[in-house]
């Protein structure tokens, strides 16, 4: 469980990562928190010549409210999202969500940017910052750009990333009264996700559901957006028999996974009776 | 006398476990040491065709390999144990895979480094050829004809198969009233101790003596096995605090001690290994997973009348332990039941998989699991009560002790109490009426009342049983020593002859040592590690968790008392009194009542090391005792005659257990509501350490129900080698265990103690299965295979029938 040898360099601005990036772009990986990729060093499934550590960039461990959203860093471990007022008072689907990540240990060292940018198909922040509609920002030797949720995972443990490009922060917007809820099927308390399900809902005065947004990992080799079931709760007052509906159309299109821990079909139950268990949540949030 | 025994004391290791001050093999470090990576099959069964470490040894930093060809050339087979005495071709299993290797993970060479990272470059440097070979996975596909064969010298893959029977089977299931029937599968899992395997070898080629440092639970097969496979004399064996045994670390783990001392020789340079999680999730060794075809025949009443049952063993790529699970069938064959005609027949199959081990109950948690799911089904079939069927046919308190049709002695056990005190304690018919109202309700709440025997301290004649042609037998009964040495300062040491892994030896010994000697357990301390040089051999015990009590307690009791009388003889010499008429307290030996006549162990030790004329003509200088302990009551049926009745195990404890569980429907997720155990471990010494293998083993029972295990992809390839995949319940998922004791101490044992070890293990399967089966009721299922993971479980729920969505 000794890494193979990798040069390792640990930049302290933003400027020279990337740059050294740049230069090594064909056999480098990010060290961020570490929980994903010190795992696959240690085995030897990854080894990559150069390692740039990006924990002594400064900047990047901050939450900020600006112009109606909340700039997340993209060091923001889990543990600093749950524990973050702010969150819980704007956006508490994060901190619902991170709750749910691992255990401890790993909420503390394991960071959002980190967590996106492996886009592990089981992660938990993926379906999260999907049902949130929010951006990411990437910077690399071509400068920033904002990349949207839905159009940034491709495939698993693949996203528009290139290698040279760290991701230095995630805009979500303040949810005001909306609705949120996440929750999760694991075969232990820490386990990955069999099936995780981040709703958010926004109803008017008269419990009319004017949006509806449902992420879901774990389950196919990326997190998604449940359109069929977002399209079926929408305009509607939400009743026990609509969600039920909803959820049966959360999985429609989606080619599901299987696995030691579960089969396609026992999967595809289960996140129907998340999705609906989920939106139950959030509505008593 | 009883100042210390039954009560808790403060412990003596834990304080240091729990500071992480232990010194576990992992943390010694000897000058010029190297590091050693065991070279290891990815392919399920495949022909080595060529190793070449060739690139490896460039790098001057690597400083030995060990090949296939080394172990042929440099080692010898090990000698076949007493769980493969039953083939009928003897095969030859050395440290390592010579010319084939038969699962993934098995070993067949190993590297030395300067260091850690090093020895991984250089595993991977290092060219190895194979040629795939068909992968043998299904044990039903294994048995037949056309499947590709594991030992080309045996020519078939059912390695083993025999057949057992006592009383009259056939006539019990002519005159039954009824025959039930069903097939059970329970599946392959281990205790995966924290601490995996870790070795550290030493060769001094001056003095050709060999020191190992190893993380092991029976001395003895490790001395054994570097003395077979490398052909030494001079052995030491020293064994560490060991971070949690359960069976892991009593057999496989000789392989990798002589593939490391070969390191060693080869390089004239202490060598350490420590083994990587997935290495021992994959190699490490596994419960084995066994396929029951049972038979019961009953009366009408719910009198069971005979049971009869065939076994099919998973046993995995190795020889060694190819008979294991099947012959600890009989420790329980009758668990707790007055059914006198029992029949059954082992297969052993060997297949592409990761060997076969001694694991917490070895093979009685089957054997349970066949009893306990029989008896629900009996009662379902006779729409009688599964509490009114078990009670029909315990055996009765006055009838013990008890002779089993197959040759135990049940010592002692009030069954109908516990299970009496175990349904009060549930309040059971208030918990059926609850029961009943929340069913109404839509809530499936599932209670399960299982009861079982924990057989306790091993007989080494045992497996002759099935293997009648042996003309001797492997070993029989069990021996076990203890020394204890009074100090010249007035404390006392004890050397036991098996190693501490958890249990609290260290806390338990002392307590039984203050109160025989008059003293107090602070002024006792036993020495860890063992050290084969030093310690008396525990070749019974040898850290199995239901031999401690009967041959380690039994040994220390010996000892203790040995020595008693040689301080009182010593005392009274002193004292010039006769020796009856002294006492001990708290290290004093006194006449009672007189201020002057008294002495301390300070004192006496002084005398015993120092002082010849103070010491009486007829008594050895010193103040040492050394007992080796065997059962006294061992006889009749120590070793098997031709009836092949055999006493398989010497004391038993008992339990009856409660599981309340609540089933989801929507996700087949199964939550423990209450877990309960009204146990009999006879005389408890320490009541703290007794109820820890309570829990320890209630708690791996129930992870093992629920869904812990080690899966196979049908190539042959394991799919569990984390945590993360095996599924272990963590502290979140485990119940709290409530556990009360009725004992019924043993008549046959010195302080009337029986084991506690395997314990909760042995029943607690079957109890969950019970539940789960019981909360299903409204669905009309049956509970068949264990695991019940979340899936398996809503698929019975839903009456879906593909419950075998794997082949494998």
């Amino acid at each position: 469980m000794i890494p193979a040898a990798f040069e390792y360099y640990a930049p302290r601005s933003l400027d020279e990562a990337v740059t050294f990036l740049a230069a090594h772009r064909d056999d480098v990986k990010i060290l961020s928190g570490g929980q994903s990729l010190m795992p696959l060093l240690k085995m030897r499934l990854s080894k990559p010549a150069h390692i740039v550590d990006i924990g002594r960039i400064p900047d990047l461990d901050t939450i900020t409210e600006e112009d109606g959203h909340l700039i997340l860093g993209g060091l923001i471990t889990y543990a600093q999202i749950e524990n973050s007022d702010l969150l819980q008072k704007y956006c508490p689907l994060l901190p619902q969500t991170a709750t749910n990540v691992a255990d401890v240990q790993v909420r503390n060292r394991g960071t959002i940017g980190g967590s996106i940018a492996h886009a592990d198909p089981a992660g938990d922040m993926p379906a999260t910052i999907m049902a949130l509609d929010a951006e990411i920002k990437a910077v690399g030797p071509n400068g920033e750009r904002w990349v949207k949720a839905e159009d940034f995972f491709l495939g698993l443990l693949m996203s528009v990333l290139e290698p040279d490009e760290i991701v230095t922060a995630v805009k979500v917007p303040i949810t005001g009264n909306d609705k949120t809820g996440y929750l999760k099927a694991a075969p232990r308390s820490s386990g990955f996700a069999v099936v995780g399900v981040a709703v958010r809902l926004a109803l008017d005065p008269s419990n009319t559901c004017q949006r509806a947004a449902i992420g879901i990992t774990g389950i196919t080799d990326k997190a998604f957006r449940a359109q069929h079931a977002e399209r079926l709760l929408t305009g509607k007052k939400l009743d026990a028999k609509l969600i039920d509906q909803a959820a049966a159309e959360s999985t429609r299109n989606i080619d599901v996974i299987e696995d030691i821990n579960g089969s396609t079909e026992y999967r595809t139950h289960l996140t129907h009776v998340y999705v609906a268990r989920a939106i139950q949540a959030a509505l008593q949030s | 006398m009883d100042n210390f025994i039954g009560k808790r004391t403060r412990s003596k290791e834990g304080p240091r476990h729990v500071t992480g001050r232990g010194l576990y093999t992992d943390d010694f470090r000897l000058p010029g040491m190297l590091h050693a990576m065991i070279l290891r099959s990815p392919h399920a069964h495949a022909r080595i065709v060529s190793v070449d470490p060739g690139e490896a040894l460039k790098n001057p930093n690597v400083v030995a390999v060990v090949t296939p060809q080394d172990i042929k050339q440099t080692t010898k087979p090990f000698k076949p144990g007493r769980y493969a005495a039953g083939l009928k071709r003897s095969i030859d299993e050395y440290a390592g895979a010579t010319e084939k290797v038969r699962y993934v993970g098995e070993p067949f060479g190993a590297v030395a480094a300067r260091d850690r990272g090093t020895a991984e470059d250089a595993l991977e440097q290092i060219q190895v050829e194979y040629e795939p070979l068909r992968p043998v996975v299904d044990v039903r596909e294994a048995m037949k004809p056309s499947s590709a064969v594991l030992f080309d010298e045996l020519g078939t893959n059912l390695a083993w198969n025999g057949s057992l029977s006592y009383g009259d089977v056939e006539g019990a299931f002519k005159s039954a009233d009824r025959v039930v029937k069903e097939n059970l599968k329970i599946h392959r899992y281990s205790s995966t101790p924290l601490e995996p395997f870790i070795v550290i070898a030493s060769y001094d080629a001056a003095s050709k003596r060999l020191t190992v440092w190893v993380t092991a639970q029976v001395p003895e097969v490790i001395y054994d096995g570097l003395r077979e496979a490398l052909g030494l004399q001079d052995i030491r064996v020293i064994i560490p605090d060991v971070g949690g045994g359960f069976g892991q670390k009593i057999h496989l783990i000789r392989k990798y001690v002589v593939l490391v001392s070969l390191l060693s020789m080869k390089s004239g340079r202490p060598v350490k290994w420590v083994e990587d999680r997935s290495e021992h999730m994959m190699a490490g060794g596994h419960a084995c997973a066994q396929e029951f075809e049972a038979e019961m025949a009953v009366k009408n009443d719910g009198t069971v009348i005979g049971l009869r049952f065939k076994e099919y063993d998973d046993v995995g790529g190795s020889i060694s332990t190819l008979t294991i699970h099947f012959t600890n069938k009989l420790n329980n064959l009758s668990n707790t039941y007055r059914v006198r005609n029992i029949a059954l027949e082992g297969f052993a199959v060997v297949t592409n998989k990761c060997p076969v081990i001694p694991n917490r109950g070895i093979g009685k948690p089957g054997m349970c699991y066949v009893w306990e799911r029989m008896m629900d089904r009996v009662a379902q079939e006779l729409n009688l009560t599964p509490i009114e069927v078990r009670r029909k046919n315990l055996i009765q308190p006055d009838e013990m002790p008890y002779a089993t049709p197959s040759g135990n002695v049940y010592d002692s056990g009030d069954y109908p109490g516990l299970l009496q005190g175990l349904l009060e304690k549930i309040e059971y018919d208030k918990l059926r009426e609850e029961q009943r109202r929340e069913r109404e309700k839509g809530r499936l709440i599932g209670i399960g009342v299982v009861i079982a025997v924990e057989p306790g301290g091993r007989n080494a004649a045992r497996d002759m049983a099935i293997f009648p042609e042996m003309k001797e037998p492997p070993g029989s009964g069990g021996v076990n020593g203890a020394k204890i040495k009074l100090e010249k300062n007035g404390t006392l040491s004890l050397h036991l002859g098996s190693p501490n892994c958890g249990q609290a030896h260290e806390t338990t010994t002392a307590q039984v040592a203050a109160d025989l000697l008059g003293t107090t357990p602070d002024k006792i301390s036993t020495s860890i590690p063992f050290d084969s040089d030093l310690s008396p051999w525990g070749v019974a015990a040898a850290n199995s968790g239901n031999n401690f009590h009967l041959y380690d307690i039994g040994a220390i009791h010996g000892a203790a008392t040995r020595l008693r009388e040689k301080v009182l003889k010593l005392a009274a010499h002193n004292l010039q009194v006769d020796p009856s008429e002294l006492t001990i307290e708290d290290g004093v030996v006194k006449v009672p009542g007189s201020a002057t006549k008294q002495i301390t162990f300070a004192e006496l030790g002084r005398i015993a090391y120092n002082n010849q004329h103070l010491i009486p003509d007829d008594l050895e200088a010193g103040l040492e005792a050394t007992y080796y302990y065997t059962f006294p009551h061992a006889k009749p049926n120590l070793v098997p005659g031709a009836e092949r009745l055999v006493r398989a195990q010497f004391t038993f404890s008992a339990g009856a257990h409660a599981a309340i569980v609540e089933v989801d429907k929507n996700t087949g997720a199964v939550h423990v509501l209450r877990y309960l155990i009204v146990g009999d471990n006879g005389t408890v010494i320490n009541p703290d350490v007794v109820n820890g293998q309570v829990f320890g083993s209630a708690a791996h029972g129930i992870a093992v129900a629920l869904g812990e295990g080690f899966i196979y992809s049908p190539e042959g390839q394991p799919l569990t080698v984390t945590y993360l995949d095996y599924g272990k319940c963590s502290a979140a998922e485990t119940p709290r265990v409530e556990v009360m004791h009725r004992p019924s101490p043993s008549p046959w044992t010195a302080l009337g103690q029986k084991a506690a070890g395997e314990g909760a293990a042995i029943p607690s399967p079957a109890a969950l299965a019970s539940a789960v089966e019981d909360a299903l009721t409204p669905f009309g299922v049956k509970v068949c295979d264990l695991p019940l993971t979340p899936e398996a479980v809503w698929r019975l729920a839903n009456h879906n029938p593909e419950s075998e969505r794997r082949s494998y």
